[in-house]
């Protein structure tokens, strides 16, 4: 329930929609009587406290990405610690105009506080502002919107993971170096640049190790089989390829298989899903040499929902970065198993 | 001249008295099956709204502005469709259209620094003039709309990603090098204390004129003959050919208009933009009561498509309906309004 400060007595009118007079409707805002106090001067939040029961709205990109989907289960499983949490998910679907839509509705249905992955940056931003504006708590995960106007972000480094995949290229996979190829996601995306970027860096601390060929596959895997396989042949001695995700992973390990490679280039993947078709059965498998883990920051997000809702918070850290972790033979067994717990 | 959708119940008319009784109920259900089907979803919203503290969440101004808002693109889009279907032809193109659109009016101001009027003025000629090549092709050469807007989608999109390198463009407003000129952030701007868009009332204006255009002038009166018989208008000394161009050009200037407004309200443009635009559009207009095979239609019924569908969608989005079943309720309503657009047409038939 709602205890906002100013009582809003709003006045209500239909308006005449396009041509089509709808009947006008007024409709008066009543104050119901909540029984919780209002929130302590300086808090977050404009309702918060132990014994009241909270609606989250958490507006995600696109429900149809394997790794979105692994965030809303997460977050679901989490939300079973907090029973004064109702998490609603809405699907942005991967248009920045519904994702819009799912805000603006979110603020229609006064959430308690507003969880949200934009689709893209600039777009969502005077959208989660307006939210931010009107009071309501906003942790923005995995990506930000342009500015400060929200209370906290939790998401993992693009571009510190791309390195650490780079790193462990030049030191565990081909120590001796060797030409290595890059399948990128989509370039208008920021995880596909500072990924990239981060790979070179990373790969740098091997002088033998050369990045013959870099090409967008749009984070699909149908188009990095293709991409990958025209690699392959104009560069037969690619030793090992580092996809932005592990979809596009999957497609090179069709490419090589395709051209009877496999087990000839070593497969390095991104995003570690858990599930029986993501990156970690796939290294299980063999059929990767390891993938990196982006951390979904489900379980930190809601910590941080909790202490804004009901620890009422005044400060929560603006910033929480979730460290990714490398899987390979050796850890791989372990996180699936986790998951399925 | 007389066309055939301008006689309606009295050239509907059976000859036999028991149908003739019947008739009128249907004819008026189908000519006005989107407004009954937008009257009928706004009531559910009525009914299903969730309430707080006594108000009816579904009916606050900002709620029904945000509908508006929210279909304002594929609406203005699904208006200039509304011509092109008419006429019995189909653009597939629009969406991309609206991609190139936005890049294209982003990259004029934000790389070459051109002024809000010149950048808006150029796109929507381009779009115009997209639309025209399309419509001169598939007429001239003798190919399927289909096809040929099936072929500009492709081009358009590819365009669109060649215009912008490929990346998306940040639109940050000022004065100076890289900077878009602060009147176009109006685009995105909200009017009349700051509730009613910008892009809404863009599209009650497009609305407006396209109904008048269509219903109230010589041209209006071309497409619906043109659509309805083509060979008849022919005879008839109408400029089928020309026609047909036209609601093409108009349908391009509708996607261009969008992807301007795109741009606007997002201070974003992304060559992706209006990815699948184009069907939403097609359902508006099916939804609307205007047939696929051309000759019958109104731009009031193709705007209470759109507005039926943002609407049910922002009632199904209110009540955390998931959106999955948000599509598939979709789905059921085109087949719905098509089933009974193909009931009054046996009708007529007989």
């Amino acid at each position: 329930m709602l205890t906002s400060p100013t009582k809003r007595w709003r006045v209500l009118v239909g308006v005449a929609v396009t041509g089509l007079v709808l009947p006008t409707a007024t409709a008066c805002g009543s104050s119901t009587a909540t029984g919780g106090s209002a929130a302590p001067a300086g808090a977050l939040a404009k309702t918060c406290g132990t014994g009241k029961t909270f609606t989250i709205g958490f507006a995600q990109a696109n429900n149809a990405e394997p790794y979105r989907q692994r965030v809303n289960a997460d977050l679901m499983a989490e939300a079973k610690k907090y029973p004064e949490f109702k998490i609603t998910i809405a699907d942005g679907q991967g248009d920045d105009n519904k994702q819009i839509s799912a805000v603006e509705n979110f603020l229609t249905q006064q959430v308690d506080l507003l969880m949200i992955s934009p689709f893209e940056a600039q777009p969502l931003t005077p959208a989660v502002t307006q939210v931010y504006k009107k009071g309501i708590p906003v942790i923005e995960l995995d990506r930000q919107t342009v500015g400060d106007q929200y209370t906290a972000f939790v998401g993992g480094d693009n571009q510190a993971i791309g390195k650490q995949a780079g790193e462990y290229v030049a030191k565990t996979v081909l120590p001796n170096g060797g030409d290595v190829a890059i399948l990128q996601g989509l370039t208008s995306t920021t995880p596909a640049i500072q990924r990239t970027d981060g790979f070179q860096e990373g790969v740098k601390e091997n002088a033998n190790i050369h990045v013959v060929a870099v090409q967008p596959a749009d984070w699909l895997p149908d188009k990095a089989q293709t991409v990958f396989d025209a690699m392959l042949r104009a560069h037969p001695t690619i030793k090992a390829v580092y996809a932005n995700n592990d979809l596009m992973a999957n497609g090179a390990y069709l490419a090589l298989n395709g051209q009877n490679k496999v087990g000839q280039v070593a497969i390095i993947g991104t995003d570690g899903l858990p599930d029986p078709a993501g990156g970690d059965q796939a290294v299980l498998d063999g059929k990767f040499a390891a993938t990196f883990v982006y951390p979904t920051g489900a379980a930190q997000s809601l910590a941080l929902a909790k202490s804004i809702l009901v620890d009422c918070a005044t400060t929560v850290d603006r910033n929480t970065v979730v460290p990714t972790t490398v899987v390979d033979k050796n850890t791989a067994p372990q996180l699936i198993a986790a998951a399925k717990s | 001249m007389t066309t055939e959708t301008t006689q309606t119940v009295a050239d509907l008319a059976p000859p036999s008295v028991r149908l003739r009784r019947r008739l009128p109920a249907l004819d008026i259900l189908v000519r006005f099956q989107s407004l009954l089907g937008l009257v009928l979803v706004l009531v559910g919203g009525l009914v299903f709204s969730p309430r707080r503290h006594g108000t009816v969440l579904f009916l606050t101004v900002d709620n029904l502005a945000n509908i508006v808002r929210a279909v304002s693109e594929t609406g203005i889009i699904a208006v200039g469709m509304t011509f092109v279907i008419i006429a019995g032809g189909i653009d597939l193109s629009v969406g991309a259209v609206l991609g190139l659109s936005g890049v294209t009016v982003a990259t004029l101001m934000v790389t070459h620094g051109w002024g809000t009027v010149a950048a808006i003025v150029v796109v929507l000629i381009a779009g115009l003039l997209f639309g025209l090549v399309q419509g001169a092709v598939s007429t001239v050469m003798r190919i399927q709309a289909f096809v040929v807007t099936l072929a500009g989608l492709q081009v358009a999109s590819g365009l669109a990603r060649m215009v912008s390198g490929d990346k998306f463009i940040n639109i940050n407003y000022g004065h100076g090098h890289g900077l878009a000129p602060p009147s176009f952030a109006v685009l995105g701007d909200r009017l009349f204390g700051n509730v009613i868009p910008v892009s809404a009332v863009v599209f009650v204006l497009v609305g407006a004129v396209a109904s008048v255009a269509l219903n109230g002038t010589r041209f209006g009166q071309h497409v619906f003959a043109v659509g309805g018989n083509e060979r008849a208008a022919r005879l008839s000394g109408i400029n089928v050919r020309r026609v047909k161009i036209i609601t093409f050009g108009l349908c391009g200037l509708a996607a261009a208009l969008s992807g301007v407004l795109d741009a606007g309200q997002l201070s974003f443009a992304n060559p992706n933009s209006g990815t699948g635009y184009e069907l939403t559009a097609i359902a508006s207009v099916v939804i609307g009561g205007t047939s696929l095979f051309g000759g019958e239609g109104t731009v009031v019924g193709t705007i209470a498509g759109a507005l039926l569908l943002g609407t049910l969608n922002n009632i199904l989005q209110l009540n955390n309906v998931n959106a999955d079943l948000q599509l598939i309720v979709t789905g059921l309503i085109i087949v719905a309004a098509a089933v009974l657009q193909n009931v009054a047409a046996r009708r007529r038939a007989t």
